[in-house]
């Protein structure tokens, strides 16, 4: 009985050691995981938008906006998007310029800012997700089939003063953003 | 003379290209007629839209390579057409992009296991008539080659939350005698990459 008692004391106490050591190895590890891992790098926040708040993104606030469509899977969007970053530094302030992201939902906070990190891009992201694609095309143009990228340009007043379906040039946006910034006589 | 036949060309051109009638893309409209066309398909041969016309009408659908919108669709694309051929419309894949090579537009239609003929439009001839313009695209026309409906296949690019089946709806439609409800849609996707604007 006696050589009972203290077997199971022994082995009562190994479990209860066995135990303690292990809740005390996970709370050390995960205070090393806390303390260890940095915080994810401060990519842009990529907004998702509804119908609603779309239709008040297309509306210009007193300077030109520019918007561009594009996606992470559209090649061409790819290609051009450094000059838009170019155009967004030259025209900090001046202008309103955001871009509207086509990717799938659940690329919100992976593929998209992934690739405006690695464009250093700074302009207000945004994701559009709606059931009626139709008139979302057709509140920004009844002239565009959603071909992307897409980008626009409308005047103070509400306007569009430029709009091109397919890679837009640089040198060619600096133009249209001329005519509506340059002084009036 | 010679300068007053020359100014009467010019403003003659110029009256006639703005009188010419074109719908708001540039294309064709709802109830006008696809006229004939003859391309040549991936399998070489010379394919006219009327020999291609199925009992109940036909589906020009514009395809891609190299689009994921295309990609994303091509198991549903191959799902209508078996479920539809099979009721006399018939389905006929265009390809448009100058930026496509024919090996590349046969070996992946191969791929993705399209069973029905897939047309080469070299120099976008087709796609400018019709004013098409994204991938994927689709024209639905009756048996007349009259144009039922333009647009997209479905409303949801991923697949997962299709909640308006255009196409399918626009084929019910056609084939239940009723009138179609939505007849012009539009859907997010990849640029026809035009002869021309390649590399844009």
């Amino acid at each position: 009985m006696k050589r009972r008692l203290t077997f199971r004391s022994i082995a009562g106490a190994i479990a209860f050691g066995w135990l303690f050591a292990s809740l005390f190895a996970a709370d050390a590890q995960g205070q090393r995981r806390n303390t260890a891992q940095p915080a994810p790098a401060a990519g842009p926040k990529v907004e998702k938008i509804d119908e609603k708040r779309f239709a008040e993104l297309l509306k210009p606030n007193g300077k030109p906006l520019l918007i561009n469509f594009w996606a992470t899977w559209c090649e061409p969007c790819r290609e051009e998007f450094p000059d838009l970053v170019k155009i967004d530094a030259e025209y900090k302030g001046k202008i309103d310029f955001i871009t509207i992201s086509l990717d799938f939902e659940d690329e919100i906070a992976t593929t998209v800012p992934k690739f405006l990190v690695e464009m250093k891009a700074t302009m207000p992201t945004f994701l559009l997700v709606t059931a009626d694609e139709t008139a979302a095309i057709q509140m920004v143009s009844k002239d565009w089939a959603g071909a992307l990228p897409f980008t626009v340009i409308y005047a103070p007043d509400g306007t569009m003063s430029y709009f091109r379906q397919g890679i837009v040039k640089h040198d060619v946006l600096q133009a249209e953003l001329y005519k509506l910034l340059k002084p009036t006589r | 003379m010679r300068r007053k036949l020359f100014l009467f060309v010019a403003l003659f051109s110029l009256l006639a290209f703005n009188l010419t009638p074109v719908s708001a893309d540039g294309g064709i409209e709802i109830g006008q007629k696809i006229e004939n066309f003859t391309l040549t398909g991936i399998d070489g041969k010379e394919h006219s839209f009327s020999s291609l016309m199925g009992t109940n009408g036909a589906v020009l659908v514009w395809v891609s390579a190299q689009c994921p919108v295309v990609k994303a669709y091509n198991d549903r694309i191959n799902a209508i057409a078996a479920e539809y051929e099979a009721r006399g419309i018939r389905f006929i894949g265009i390809n448009s992009n100058a930026t496509e090579s024919l090996e590349w537009v046969t070996s992946d239609a191969k791929e993705v296991g399209y069973k029905f003929p897939v047309l080469i439009d070299k120099g976008n001839v087709l796609a400018d008539k019709l004013g098409a313009t994204v991938t994927p695209e689709v024209y639905f026309v009756n048996k007349e080659g009259v144009l039922l409906y333009h647009g997209a296949i479905d409303n949801d690019r991923s697949g997962k939350n299709i909640q308006d089946h255009y196409l399918k709806t626009a084929f019910d439609a056609a084939l239940g005698g009723k009138a179609i409800e939505k007849t012009r849609t539009n859907a997010f996707g990849c640029t026809i990459k035009r002869a021309g604007m390649a590399g844009e």
